[in-house]
């Protein structure tokens, strides 16, 4: 099976939420998808979407498909509100645009928050969407076999003639990443934008991004842009490698590229900004040698030598990102 | 199917036929008895007249065997009453028990219905595993779900349940009551061609499930009768 992957450049994310948008646009803004984010980018450190998904369990631990995961209930997702655009500034009724309801939490409530105190706070920003995991816990979860990994790709899509939404996969995602959708009472995720991907187009997350930081391509294609950033020059991890999924989406993780911490006395320190600690939390023991890696490459840049990896890491072109 | 109403109505007075046993008596027998009457009759509604007639049969229920691995918890409803009448050319089956709060239409992600089911082995033989079917031997399976949906099944083992999409063939009817839930399901004797032909048989076994919404209980994580009962019909 030739295996689709990912590799999102988290020193490139700026936050826009371009992806989420062209995501939702073309997915989810309808027939009981609206509270859905089949892609989001959160602040980390911070709870996620859905809410503390990272406490929700799930996944596999020594190979065993675990049975403590959790159905995020709505109120972890947030609400799906509307405003009275319509009246206020169209019809002049009212002078204040407000939500339909009172919100309490949506997918990107803590944004910008972090960690820490001015000046020695810090934040980054996660984009997530399925890692079209080699061993799905969704799917292993499912009694009824409604969900599958694509042999032409190995995107995991859930069948949704089979699917009798019982929510077993729900519960097993251990990223929150499987959705039910209470309008037609079946599961539903990202599904990789494959009629896309089918015509050599990568997928509308990817294709939308401002910044460029993402990288679509197939694990075993040795002149591609994954093999090289994952394997050969190993700068890119993937997300909670212990859930035991084998995800296929990796993150080159952040550098410390704004000020190390400030000192009682106004000084710039020597500690990374980011406590390694933080990053290893999310993508491992990895990361401390992708980080040096990273350095020593840009410090060649600097010294105006040519480096391969901060070539690909730019990605010049859409063809440079893309090998569909 | 949402709350089909028959329009055959009672016309003088039923033909009964067998009268009730003993209900401890038949809980050892594993027989639920139906009332046997040749006139067309109303049984749909869960509080019909004619019900306050129909012997009634406790079923005590256990824990479903789990199929899946995903498939953990212990179900929570321990009994049903079951009562049957067998028309001229229709079965209702009556399914009265306790649960204490009613989880009806999903308002939420996590939230699951209650719901009840009754099952045939298509061929009528009891040699037809009991948990589901198997691969050899389908079963035909009435489904009432608390947020209104009704549905007939077939399957041949964990994980097959597949939706006849009969429109109409299967309605049922369900009613709170202070303690839990009284839900009627009804079926033509005669049905789609891969389910039970129960004008064939006097005498067919037949299982129960019930789901708790409230403790996530869907799919097998269920109470239900561990083997076969007969159904007198």
């Amino acid at each position: 099976m030739r295996q689709l992957a990912y590799v999102f450049d988290l020193n490139k994310c700026i936050g826009c939420h371009t992806c989420t948008m062209a995501c939702k646009q073309l997915w989810t803004n309808r027939g009981g998808r609206e509270y859905m984010y089949w892609n989001n980018v959160e602040t980390r450190p911070g709870k996620g979407y859905p809410k503390n998904w990272e406490q929700k369990g799930g996944g596999f631990k020594d190979g065993v498909l675990q049975t403590d995961g959790k159905i995020p209930p709505k109120e972890d997702y947030g609400g799906v509100w509307e405003y009275n655009l319509q009246e206020v500034l169209l019809e002049g009724k009212g002078n204040q645009v407000v939500p339909h309801e009172k919100p309490s939490w949506g997918p990107n409530w803590d944004e910008d928050e972090g960690k820490g105190e001015f000046p020695n706070n810090h934040y980054f920003y996660l984009p997530r969407i399925c890692n079209h995991c080699s061993n799905p816990a969704c799917l292993a979860a499912c009694p009824r076999k409604a969900i599958y990994k694509r042999p032409e790709d190995g995107l995991v899509v859930v069948d949704q003639e089979r699917c009798r939404g019982y929510r077993y996969c729900v519960k097993a995602c251990p990223y929150g990443k499987v959705y039910f959708n209470l309008q037609t009472g079946k599961s539903e995720k990202c599904i990789g934008c494959y009629p896309r991907v089918e015509k050599g187009i990568p997928p509308a997350c990817v294709a939308q991004c401002v910044g460029k930081i993402r990288f679509v391509g197939y694990r075993d294609d040795k002149e591609g842009p994954i093999y090289k950033l994952v394997e050969q020059w190993k700068v890119a991890l993937p997300l909670h490698a212990e859930y035991g999924t084998q995800p296929n989406v990796f993150y080159v993780p952040p550098m410390n590229t704004t000020p190390p911490l400030f000192e009682e006395d106004g000084r710039l320190g020597d500690k990374p900004r980011i406590p390694l600690a933080d990053l290893e939390a999310l993508f491992g023991k990895g990361v401390q040698p992708a980080l040096e890696t990273l350095g020593k490459e840009m410090a060649k840049r600097r010294q105006a030598q040519p480096s391969e990896l901060t070539d690909i890491l730019i990605g010049y072109t859409n063809k440079d990102r893309y090998r569909l | 199917m949402r709350n089909m109403t028959l329009l055959a109505l009672v016309v003088g007075s039923a033909t009964l036929l067998g009268a009730a046993p003993a209900a401890d008596a038949a809980e050892k027998a594993k027989t639920v008895k139906a009332l046997i009457t040749a006139k067309q009759v109303d049984a749909l509604q869960p509080d019909a007249e004619i019900w306050s007639q129909a012997p009634a049969t406790k079923v005590s229920l256990q824990p479903a065997f789990p199929g899946h691995p995903s498939i953990v918890g212990t179900p929570r409803i321990a009994e049903v009453k079951v009562q049957a009448v067998r028309g001229p050319d229709r079965l209702f089956v009556r399914l009265e028990w306790d649960d204490a709060s009613a989880n009806g239409q999903l308002v939420d992600t996590a939230s699951f219905s209650d719901g009840v089911a009754v099952q045939f082995p298509t061929n009528g033989k009891v040699s037809t595993a009991p948990f589901m079917g198997d691969a050899k031997s389908t079963v035909n399976v009435w489904y009432w779900r608390a947020d209104g949906r009704v549905e007939e099944l077939i399957a041949g083992g964990f994980g097959t349940a597949t939706s006849l999409r009969t429109e109409g063939e299967v309605a049922g009817v369900g009613a709170r009551t202070p303690k839990g839930w009284q839900v009627v399901l009804t079926r033509k004797l005669t049905g789609p061609k891969e389910s039970v032909n129960l004008k064939r048989f006097r005498e067919i076994p037949v299982a129960f499930a019930a789901w708790d919404g409230a403790n996530q209980e869907r799919d097998g994580f269920k109470a239900v009768t561990l083997e076969w009962w007969r159904l007198k019909l």
